[in-house]
């Protein structure tokens, strides 16, 4: 399949590392305003040709895959051009600016046969898979509730908080956590369902150019109920996922390996505590290994997920099998995002 | 003459202001819309141009009269594609705005992190190989996005019959930048040198200005690429003993000779570590090299070509630093 990539910033190069390790893609084309940086990468990772219009690209070149790596407020008139001209989307996370763009995308996929897949790579990291393992195998039993947590230091001079060059997600309702909100929605969406009502607060605990920099919503879903929260000022960074479920609990560090698992163990329950204990120690001990290992070798590091989930899409492309993310997954996230959004609050 | 100067209020870019200014020159500073510039008491006579390279529009208009653009801005974050959109994209933009404008002739803050340090052997000087083609993205991001600056500006100077100079700084010191890569790496109390008897190509920040200076008004630098050292590189040992006096640094220093650490990065890397995407730059051996290699420098083209002599001594630099 020919895939083309369209805004060659820092996720653009983890979909194009994961590219090149995928034998039936070619990556036939790149395109950046900025030439250097299309020209750049695509000597760096073998990308046939560069261009600095997508709509030149999409005429010449006519991939069979568009990924769409831009600012999110670019993605809906990008996504739809490459929909017109044939190609599957694979669009980076929030899909579009607003629900609206998202229904009429969506629509226009169905209507020409096209895949539109959102990027919700951590539902494809090893942790989530193995909780959801565990529930279809029933050792988990039904999920209760789900909380997600992100922890990220936002506020820094040179990343969404840069007071020289505006950041493109501040143009989403929410700013910066806005860029979150769809991995947020597409885990709580994963283990319990789409949601039936939403109540978020948006507020600001330091003083920067973002609109918001805390986030905190409770969820009611169809299967269970969750929990979701963004702080920009806890520290360290990290992405804590907890699934409650009716004979296990699960926690999760999403930015390393670690997944804890506390359950029924054989033996007596008055030791189960210890057992546990050790169990939980041990698997921490694991992650710590897994992520030097990771460190020091090749591969996706943290964008595990990542790569699992761009060739499944693939596979799921060239075979005519089920998506990964299906269109219908994608609506009912973003359905979910546009809920939890602070239109209409002030911080 | 009028002299356009982006990152201006940087490091280097105060004392080339001031160097400008002192020669009798007029200077717009080019600098970010947020910069504090209070603390440099640039006399009234310096156009502030506020401005972000990543992102203002219409750049053109901070040329308006300029005769000279001295580039020096580039980024400096730990994220590779930022320190690329600064240093690359930002360098597109202001030259694609100079192309609008009648201002001809520019000077080009490029760096020594773009030789081809593996290839080179003896004397690291203008004429030695620039790191190629993809060898280039082994390098640190600092590396690959300056090697495509200096490589989009010659393209432009090219297409446009520009005068360009490019200068490529050694590690550049001053007060407040004293500590420099090629030391060898702090491990609690421990400082481990590398190299102790390596040479370093530095050149005290006023020196260095200094032939941006020279380079930005002497015709006979059009055209030209310089390397900017103060003479052969001073070894390791003596820099950190200066370093030390300085600064009242007391780790305890364990001196590693080059080739041994050297040998053990090149047999780490070629057994276990190749491939790896986010490895410390001291484990991948091209880095490590552009670091420690013990090799020779030379500002004999900036003596020959320019008349220039770093102005200021190595004791007279200390004094400034740490005084």
């Amino acid at each position: 399949m020919r895939a083309a990539l369209i805004g060659a910033g820092q996720i653009a190069r983890e979909h194009l590392a994961c590219l090149q390790q995928l034998p039936a893609v070619e990556l036939a084309a790149v395109c950046d305003l900025s030439p250097a940086v299309a020209e750049a990468t695509a000597e760096r990772f073998g990308v046939r040709s560069w261009f600095t219009d997508h709509r030149t690209m999409l005429r010449e070149i006519q991939p069979d895959v568009v990924h769409v790596t831009t600012p999110p407020t670019s993605h809906f008139r990008l996504g739809m051009d490459s929909l017109e001209a044939g190609a599957h989307v694979i669009v980076e996370k929030p899909a579009t600016s607003t629900l609206d763009e998202l229904t009429v995308m969506a629509g226009r996929a169905r209507e020409l046969g096209r895949a539109l897949v959102e990027d919700h790579n951590l539902l494809f990291n090893r942790a989530p898979r193995e909780i959801r393992r565990l529930i279809r195998s029933g050792d988990f039993g039904a999920v209760i509730h789900v909380e997600v947590m992100v922890c990220l230091d936002i506020l820094g001079p040179d990343g969404f908080a840069d007071p020289n060059t505006p950041h493109p997600s501040l143009s989403l309702d929410g700013g910066a956590i806005a860029d979150f909100l769809p991995h947020l929605a597409s885990l709580a969406y994963s283990f319990v369902g789409p949601h039936k009502s939403a109540h978020a607060v948006w507020t600001k605990r330091r003083s920067s150019v973002l609109p918001y920099d805390e986030f905190r919503a409770v969820v009611n879903a169809e299967r269970g109920t969750a929990a979701l929260g963004f702080s920009g000022s806890s520290q360290p960074d990290g992405f804590w996922l907890r699934v409650y479920g009716e004979r296990m609990q699960a926690t999760a560090n999403l930015y390393q390996t670690r997944l804890t698992l506390d359950g029924p163990r054989p033996g007596p329950s008055q030791l189960r505590p210890f057992l546990n204990g050790l169990a939980e120690g041990s698997a921490v001990i694991g992650a710590a290994l897994d992520g030097l290992r990771s460190r020091f070798g090749s591969g996706p590091r943290n964008y595990e997920g990542l790569w699992e989930l761009l060739a499944a899409t693939y596979r799921a492309l060239g075979d005519g099998s089920p998506l990964p993310v299906a269109a219908e997954q994608v609506l009912a996230v973003n359905r979910l995002v546009a809920a939890l959004k602070p239109a209409g609050t002030t911080p | 003459m009028r002299t356009l100067v982006t990152g201006a209020n940087g490091f280097l870019g105060r004392y080339v202001v001031s160097g400008l200014l002192a020669r009798g020159h007029d200077v717009r500073a080019l600098v970010r819309p947020t910069a504090q510039l209070e603390h440099l008491e640039w006399p009234a006579s310096v156009e502030i141009f506020r401005a972000d390279l990543r992102s203002t529009r219409e750049l053109e208009r901070a040329f308006d009269g300029i005769d000279v653009l001295v580039h020096l801005a580039a980024g400096m974050s730990a994220r590779e594609d930022l320190m690329f959109a600064v240093t690359v994209s930002g360098t597109e933009r202001i030259l694609d705005a100079m192309a609008r404008t009648s201002c001809r002739t520019l000077v080009l803050a490029s760096s020594f992190s773009v030789y081809d340090w593996s290839a080179i052997d003896g004397t690291l000087d203008e004429s030695s190989p620039i790191e190629p083609v993809p060898e280039i993205y082994e390098r640190d991001g600092y590396a690959i996005a300056k090697s495509w600056q200096e490589r989009i500006t010659r393209r432009m100077a090219e297409a446009h019959g520009w005068d360009l100079t490019v200068l490529r700084p050694g590690f550049i010191w001053g007060r407040g930048h004293t500590y420099l890569a090629a030391l060898g790496l702090g491990v609690g109390n421990l400082h481990v040198v590398i190299g102790p008897l390596s040479r370093i190509p530095i050149t005290y920040v006023e020196n260095c200005a200094d032939l941006f200076v020279l380079a930005a008004t002497d015709p006979r630098a059009r055209g030209e690429t310089f390397n900017v050292v103060d003479g052969e590189g001073k070894r390791v040992w003596t820099y950190l003993n200066a370093y030390r006096r300085g600064t009242g640094d007391r780790r305890l220093r364990i001196p590693l000779p080059y080739s041994l650490a050297f040998s053990f990065v090149r047999l780490a890397y070629a057994t276990f570590l190749r491939g790896g995407t986010k490895l410390p730059h001291i484990l991948v051996p091209c880095r490590f090299e552009a670091r420690h290699k013990p090799l020779r420098y030379s500002n004999r083209r900036a003596r020959e070509i320019l008349g220039w002599r770093p102005p200021l001594s190595f004791a007279e630099s200390w004094s400034r630093a740490y005084g």
